[in-house]
């Protein structure tokens, strides 16, 4: 497949001009042909290249040079040092609202939008109505983007986006703006642009939509590559990282104690800390948490699993099953519970220990770890039921 | 073709946001100079009783309406592209595109809205009977041509440079009115002292002037020794501009 970006030792500096002296001896500067040396680096020495087809994630904490790298590419930015070259179509979908004027109509701007993009008029016109049927949002098609609501102004600009079938498509974290079923009907587009051999650049902060989409994901950390490769890699390590970051953070918090039930110890097949854990689909998930108990009266231990963005997916308890929960050799009371053949389809979860109290009323403690499950399937949904289809004109009883 | 395509978008926007909310609409274009001659008109011919020199003179209204309309589109151009880049940075920051479009878009609307304002005029003051050679106007309207090279150069290099030095929208004012009186606009070369005339040569919008009344007023040889000079500026400034802001575009953005 051929190349599609092709960045090396790409860098952006943004010069540190507050007085106006500064300016005006900067663009004496600039006049001579020398580059500005009082500079603030936002981005360094990124060296990128992406094929036709592929789908990359950009992640990374505020302020790691993203939507810097993003407009590099787009060319809205010129680079400071290196280059970055692009063969093909760009949309681009970077900020709310980018490009549109809020004095005129949805109609005029996406007239303007798609002269922006090199849209000729009479191919506009051919395209409108599948591009205001995209956006749906009804009379608001005439009236000024001023009046709109952001999720309308997403909408209009991804409809823009999506008619024109750019070669490379980047959005950056535009999508957050969006009504659920708007996200769900930007995903369903990007899947099928992806299918039909589309590139994606996606900034997300969600690595729920990152591991969704994307098959390869690059690290950025304060303006330079961390990482670049499988989502899942880095997906983890990006989480891992933060996680370390928290940590260390709340070492600094005073320790939780005296608390009646405890959760001491959380581990993830056999793998305790508090790092995210990687499990195949279908796999075994073992999950094991020791408590504390004050008194030595036995709690309740129960055990959670939650989609990233919180909904719950599967939550058992001991006192469900009527498990006796046992003693380990240091008096903590010990709960293990495997789940075989793991149904959880591939994408990110956390999974929770909860601490309770013997009669399983109250909640003492609660310990979170990440889990990311991998594998490639297309079904729909958080777990895969168990199904069969039946043949055409087999007997139901 | 699509950078045209993007032009005629931005030109066309340009002319709908300027008389935009306004009851007249492009009404506005021929009011607002037609209001300021018959301002001038007025303080010149009533109050200084201002002639024009010569045997064969046209009358002072045709004189002064035949410079002031370019003088208007030249002037009206270079104000509003000087912070064209400015008034975009939105766009600028998030949309790539050939910023020069930016700067021709209002450079491109008042030499059309003052061009049509132009001709209008003209032919009302030949009804009125005024001694205008209307069938000279497509020559007149030639001259544009240079004359609109001359001013986008400038518009250029001021909308570029305004975005480092944010001062020159403020001296804008007050050159704009040196040059507009260091041309033969409100007088005739033949008004000034001897020693002072050789001076106007040296303002490039002195050519146009004399050139334009030479041909719709054939008032005045038309100023041949002036020609290639004109042309070479007209060409020099655009070329000067077009190198300028490539040179600076790259940073626009940063110091937006």
């Amino acid at each position: 497949m051929s190349l599609l970006i092709e960045a090396s030792g790409l860098g952006k500096a943004y010069p540190k001009a507050h007085r106006s002296a500064d300016r005006l001896r900067a663009l004496g500067r600039l006049l001579r042909g020398r580059e500005d040396t009082d500079s603030q680096c936002v981005l360094r020495n990124v060296d990128l290249s992406i094929r036709r087809g592929e789908s990359v994630a950009i992640v990374g904490e505020n302020g790691a040079g993203k939507s810097t790298l993003l407009k590099l590419i787009t060319g809205v930015l010129t680079p400071t040092t290196g280059q970055v070259k692009v063969f093909g179509k760009v949309g681009a979908l970077l900020e709310l609202g980018a490009g549109f004027h809020p004095e005129y109509s949805g109609r005029d701007n996406v007239a303007m939008a798609a002269a922006l993009h090199g849209l000729e008029a009479d191919a506009l016109a051919g395209r409108l109505p599948e591009i205001i049927a995209f956006a749906d949002i009804g009379d608001y098609i005439d009236e000024p983007v001023k009046h709109y609501s952001s999720g309308m102004v997403v909408r209009l600009g991804f409809a823009i986006i999506a008619s024109l079938k750019p070669d490379l498509l980047i959005t950056d974290e535009v999508l957050a703006v969006g009504d659920e079923s708007f996200q769900k009907k930007c995903v369903r587009w990007m899947e099928s642009y992806l299918a039909d051999g589309g590139t994606l650049l996606l900034v997300s902060h969600s690595m729920y939509h990152a591991q969704k989409l994307c098959r390869h994901a690059l690290w950025l950390s304060h303006g330079e590559v961390m990482q670049f490769g499988d989502v899942f890699e880095v997906t983890q390590a990006y989480l891992a990282w933060h996680e370390r970051k928290q940590a260390k953070a709340a070492e600094r918090s005073p320790t939780r104690s005296g608390l009646e039930f405890e959760v001491e110890e959380f581990q993830i097949n056999g793998v305790g800390g508090n790092l995210a854990e990687v499990v195949s689909f279908g796999d075994t998930l073992r999950l094991r948490t020791a408590v504390r108990s004050r008194e030595g009266r036995p709690p309740v231990i129960m055990f959670g699993i939650v989609r990233a963005d919180g909904t719950p997916v599967y939550g058992v308890s001991s006192e469900m099953d009527a498990i006796e929960v046992r003693c380990d050799a240091e008096g903590r009371f010990v709960a293990e519970v495997e789940f075989e053949n793991l149904s959880l389809l591939p994408g990110s979860y956390n999974v929770r220990a909860h601490a309770m109290d013997s009669e399983g009323v109250r909640l003492f403690d609660s310990e979170e770890r990440g889990l990311s499950v991998r594998g490639a399937s297309r079904e729909f949904g958080m777990v895969r039921l168990a199904h069969r289809w039946l043949p055409p004109g087999a007997d139901r009883d | 073709m699509s950078r045209l395509t993007l032009a005629t978008h931005f030109i066309r926007r340009e002319l709908r946001e300027r008389y935009r909310g306004s009851f007249t609409g492009f009404g506005w274009a021929l009011l607002q100079p037609l209001l300021q001659l018959a301002i001038y008109a007025f303080v010149f011919v009533q109050i200084f009783k201002a002639r024009v020199p010569g045997a064969a003179a046209p009358g002072y209204v045709a004189f002064l309406v035949v410079a002031m309309w370019p003088w208007v589109a030249f002037s009206d151009a270079v104000v509003r592209s000087t912070t064209a880049l400015q008034d975009n940075a939105a766009l600028i920051g998030k949309v790539a595109l050939p910023r020069e479009i930016l700067v021709l878009a209002p450079c491109s609307a008042s030499f059309l809205l003052h061009a049509c304002g132009y001709v209008a005029i003209l032919v009302v003051l030949a009804i009125a009977g005024q001694d205008v050679h209307i069938a000279r106007l497509p020559l007149a309207l030639l001259m544009y041509v240079p004359m609109f090279a001359y001013t986008f150069g400038v518009a250029l290099i001021f909308a570029s440079l305004q975005v480092f030095v944010r001062d020159l929208v403020q001296m804008l004012g007050q050159l704009l009115t040196l040059m507009m009186f260091a041309a033969p606009i409100f007088y005739d070369r033949a008004n000034l002292p001897e020693r002072f005339r050789s001076i106007l040569d040296l303002n490039p919008f002195t050519f146009y002037v004399e050139s334009l009344r030479s041909i719709l007023l054939d008032y005045g040889d038309f100023p041949w020794r002036m020609f290639g000079v004109a042309m070479l500026t007209a060409l020099l400034t655009l070329a000067f501009g077009h190198w300028l802001f490539r040179r600076l575009d790259p940073h626009f953005e940063d110091f937006l």
